[in-house]
């Protein structure tokens, strides 16, 4: 493994730079174990890609124009750029779903998607979702039901229920599981979770 | 045993409702440690090593100090020499004992130049041979991880009796070995902490469930008073035990930030929160277990090897659970705690319990199923009743009395709803077609809380009324059950009532949202604050009323005269004219001889679909039948109830960490091969919670604890549901398909076997 990391981690193991390395084996993800010893030492990282884009998309329906290093994440930009936090870094390798934001009408993992790829989009977050001081459907139906504990992932949670319950207005329960299923709660509140997106079709019908 | 408002009925305590602070959690307002920014903050990142032993030779950071951006650059040699976890553990270690422990870290403009800085130190190894396994640990020549041994401690024992006469006595006896793997049981949100200096003095905003052990810890190793550092836990994004101590990222934080003179974050990727948290140690549990043939227990001897890894972030082990659940005259327990090259260990939700009712409660079911007995029955024979002899201290001796005990009542309110009569009369019969159905029981219980506990309550001008307290609220939603015992003291609405939680700043020594005990002993803090406030307010009105304290009422927010109510004032009203807030503070001390009669129990059952051709285990139905007490807020219980019930069957089935036997290293620190479960794993609708009606003796308004105790019974109950579907016996979790498939081989081989 560590030859073989070795070559592949030339262009850096850094994760941004991974990203724009594109996609590489498993053993380059395990950037957080960095060799260390003489015989594994890895080259140093070449330099940082600097070359910058400029990204215009609006966020929450206000317009966002800003030059932005290509190897951006849509979750850095909009947590580190834009300062909206809602969107969670779970686990920065799209297998959680905390980081779910809504990209022209679809659920993405936005720390596996570049901001520069979002360029043009219409991007909506948790922070968009309360209109005039009142809270969306499925945010009223989460709190009715408690589709919660520690509250981390809700936010991914209740986005990917956004964009599932405007595709599929009316859902079987199983299709909503099946739509919830890339969203983690390692509280399992699940049962609530399937409960609050049950109810927020319902007042959403209304 | 202790004296509540009982002049009225119960207002807010035992209703239903979300949390107080939902709003916050659904529009993403509320603010986790990784939200925060400061100005002039720093990024962290930490190097870590790749062996899984081994001894640095030399480190040498001068082309990473020298890297523009970088502030601050930290190795061992920079830690205080004062323990973090025993007495022998640094923050930063010239030893490494695990692959993936820390061995530097780096503070700088920004992450980009914080992780090319950590490819600029040199580290020089002398590589050391490791061991993975606990029994091999011991064995002599095994690779020492310190230099008095390997073993901490003497073995833990308790004896009762004589357990080698007790099982010569016995008609049968059986001798059997569980094995639960190392398990991680993280939360969504990774580590992450904060730390900022201002003068000698410390803050840090951390990932915790016990803001107070982290202040501690803190203390110790930067030589201050509790006095200058602060440690701040708003929002965490989950814990289950693993940020219920201290741990290394807030002191490394800390000392990163007073090298480079500003604030530094450092958060941790999934990886690192796998490998460097601290995961659910590994047991192997040998039990014998003897029985009268009158249905009695009468020998239970039980040897256990916890794997502690490499450092224990606290010492685990086995409750001794079986010894609080049932009655049995000879018991021997003795635990080995043992220390390996696998990573942390520490508490993890029911801390060993989980893994103890897989051993003791598979071995239950086994016996009784070998002398034919019914699984129910024979627990109902032998389980502690109300008023039976408990332990009080830790060991043997039963020198208590159990109060409000109902384990008895858990098992058959769920037997009768999981209608346990349906069960297979005999376990493996063959049937027609590949789809067996079986149905299992698993029955645990836990102590509460317990510790020191505190809360301050004040009461403002306005009448509303914020409760402090210092443990974290980490999803278990304390903010608000606290809040309503406060509200239903003092006499308020629960609207004018919000809490201020994991601040050590704002509220006295709590000792942590861990082991069932904030609401039981926090709760009991914070009850004394608000009958101190209740007392205050009451003494104010008195002469406003021109009656005697002890005359008036506080009922949803108006004080009154008890005999005329034409006599009364709005609380507001009585506090403007007041004007000045009071404050009201509660402490509370129990210790373990106190929390250790009144404990809460449970039961769960589970009818499971084996798929004989592909091995496959579904969860039909799954009842969860709990004492806790007085529900304070019963939304909340079943919400926990739930959750912690999923968290137990996700122990069945994808939790185990994998460690290269070649090179120690772990395999799958990541979500797609360490896989929590989705909504689609285990179908959350056939969960259904019991709440068995109780009220405690101890707790406020008679409340018990909870969060651990729905972790526990899930293994147990899955493997005896699969033996009584098709005959076989899983005693190794994760039950994969693979597992499930090759005992339905063996049993093949051997077709006369009935057990």
């Amino acid at each position: 493994m560590a030859d073989d990391q070795r070559d592949k981690s030339k262009q850096s193991v850094s994760r941004r730079a991974f990203l724009k390395g594109g996609a590489l084996a498993t053993g380059a993800l395990s950037s957080t174990l960095i060799p260390d010893t003489a015989e594994t030492q890895l080259p140093e990282a070449v330099e940082a890609d600097t070359r910058r884009t400029l990204v215009e998309m609006k966020v929450n329906g206000t317009p966002y124009r800003k030059q932005v290093p290509n190897r951006t994440t849509l979750l850095q930009f909009l947590r580190e750029d834009l300062k909206l936090t809602g969107a969670k870094m779970g686990c920065d390798r799209g297998q959680c779903g905390a980081c779910t934001v809504i990209v022209n009408g679809r659920n993405v993992y936005s720390c596996t998607t570049l901001a520069v790829e979002a360029t043009g989009a219409e991007v909506l977050t948790i922070e968009g979702l309360v209109t005039d001081d009142t809270l969306h459907p499925i945010q009223q139906a989460f709190i009715q039901h408690t589709g919660f504990q520690c509250g981390f992932c809700t936010p991914g949670q209740i986005m990917t229920t956004k964009a599932f319950l405007d595709r599929v207005p009316r859902p079987t329960q199983d299709q909503a599981r099946r739509a919830l299923s890339g969203n983690l709660c390692r509280c399992a509140a699940y049962k609530r979770i399937l409960e609050s997106v049950m109810t927020a079709s319902r007042l959403m019908q209304a | 045993m202790q004296q509540q408002n009982t002049a009225r009925s119960l207002k807010v305590v035992g209703t239903a409702g979300p949390p107080i602070d939902a709003i916050e959690r659904v529009t993403g307002q509320a603010k986790y440690v990784g939200d925060l920014e400061l100005p002039g903050m720093l990024v962290a990142r930490v190097l870590r090593t790749r062996h899984a032993h081994a001894r640095i030779v030399s480190i040498d950071t001068s082309r990473a100090e020298a890297l523009p951006g970088v502030k601050a650059v930290i190795t061992h040699k920079d830690a205080p020499k004062v323990p973090i976890w025993g007495n022998r553990t640094f923050v930063l270690n010239e030893q490494v004992r695990f692959a993936g422990e820390a061995v530097a870290a780096v503070a700088a403009v920004d992450q980009e130049t914080a992780e090319k800085a950590l490819r600029l130190i040199d580290v020089k190894y002398e590589v050391l041979k490791f061991v993975l396994d606990p029994e091999a640990a011991l064995q002599p020549g095994a690779p020492q991880l310190f230099t008095d041994g390997n073993l901490e401690g003497e073995p833990r024992t308790l004896t009762r009796g004589d357990v080698e006469r007790g099982l010569a006595e016995s008609d049968r006896v059986i001798e059997r070995v569980y094995h639960c793997p190392t398990m991680w049981s993280g939360g969504m949100e990774p580590r992450v902490a904060i730390a900022q200096w201002e003068g000698n003095r410390l803050t840090v905003w951390a990932s915790t469930q016990a803001p107070c052990r982290v202040q501690t810890n803190l203390t110790a190793q930067f030589n201050l008073p509790d006095s200058q550092v602060r440690v701040i836990a708003s929002y965490v994004g989950g814990g289950f035990g693993t940020k219920s101590a201290a741990h290394v990222d807030e002191t490394i934080t800390g000392l990163l930030a007073r090298k480079a003179r500003r604030p530094v974050k450092l958060q941790y990727s999934r990886e690192e929160e796998i490998l460097d948290s601290n995961t659910r140690f590994e047991t192997r549990v040998y039990v014998r277990v003897g029985v009268k043939r009158d249905m009695t227990l009468h020998a239970l001897d039980v040897k256990a090897y916890i794997n502690q890894g490499a450092y224990h972030v606290r010492l685990g082990g086995l409750g001794n659970q079986a010894t609080h659940i049932y009655n049995i005259p000879h018991v021997r327990t003795v635990q080995y705690r043992v220390h390996t090259n696998v990573p942390n260990t520490g508490p993890t939700r029911g801390v060993g319990d989980p893994q103890e009712t897989f051993a003791i409660d598979s071995a239950m079911d086994e016996i009784a199923n070998e002398m034919g007995w019914d699984p129910v029955a024979f627990r109902l024979k032998n389980v502690k009743r109300n008023g039976d002899p408990i332990a009080r201290g830790g060991t043997g001796t039963e020198d208590g009395r159990l109060v409000t005990q109902v384990t008895d009542r858990c098992i058959e309110e769920g037997a009768a709803r999981i209608g346990w009569a349906r069960r297979n009369a005999a376990p493996g019969k063959v049937e027609t077609g590949p789809i067996a159905r079986g149905i299992g029981v698993g029955v645990t219980e836990r102590g509460n809380g317990g510790g020191l506990a505190g809360s301050s309550v004040t009461v403002n001008l306005d009448g509303s009324v914020v409760v402090f307290y210092a443990s974290a609220d980490i999803g278990t939603h304390s903010r608000t059950t606290l809040s309503m015992i406060a509200a239903e003291t003092i006499g308020v609405p629960l609207a004018n009532v919000r809490a201020v939680a994991g601040d050590t700043e704002m509220a006295p020594y709590d000792g942590g949202s861990y082991g069932n005990r904030v609401l039981y002993s926090t709760g009991r803090a914070v009850d004394e604050a608000a009958r101190d406030c209740l007392r205050q307010i009451l003494a104010t009105a008195a002469p406003m009323l021109k009656a005697a304290p002890g005359d008036l009422e506080l009922t949803d927010g108006v004080v009154r005269v008890k005999s005329d109510a034409s006599r009364a004032l709005s609380l507001k009203e009585v506090m403007q004219r007041r004007g000045r807030s009071v404050v009201g503070s509660g402490a509370v001390t129990q210790s373990q001889a106190e929390t250790n009669v009144e404990r809460a129990a449970g039961a769960h059952f589970v009818e499971v679909e084996v798929d004989r051709e592909t091995g496959k285990i579904r969860i039909l139905r799954y009842i969860s039948a709990h004492d806790v007490g007085q529900p304070i807020n019963i939304t909340v219980v079943e919400n926990q109830i739930e959750g912690g019930t999923i968290q137990g069957l996700a122990l069945t089935q994808a939790e185990e960490m994998r460690f290269d036997p070649r090179d120690g290293r772990c395999l799958n620190a990541n979500f797609l091969d360490l896989k929590p479960p989705t909504m689609l794993d285990f179908d959350p609708r056939v969960i259904e919670s019991i709440v068995v009606s109780n009220v405690g003796e101890q707790g406020p308004y008679g409340a018990k604890g909870l969060g651990e105790n729905p972790c526990h019974p899930g293994m147990a109950a899955v493997a005896n549901a699969v033996f009584n579907a098709v005959g076989i016996r899983l005693r190794r979790v994760p039950f994969t398909r693979a597992d499930v498939l090759r005992a339905l081989a063996e049993q093949r081989q051997v077709p006369s076997r009935t057990a």
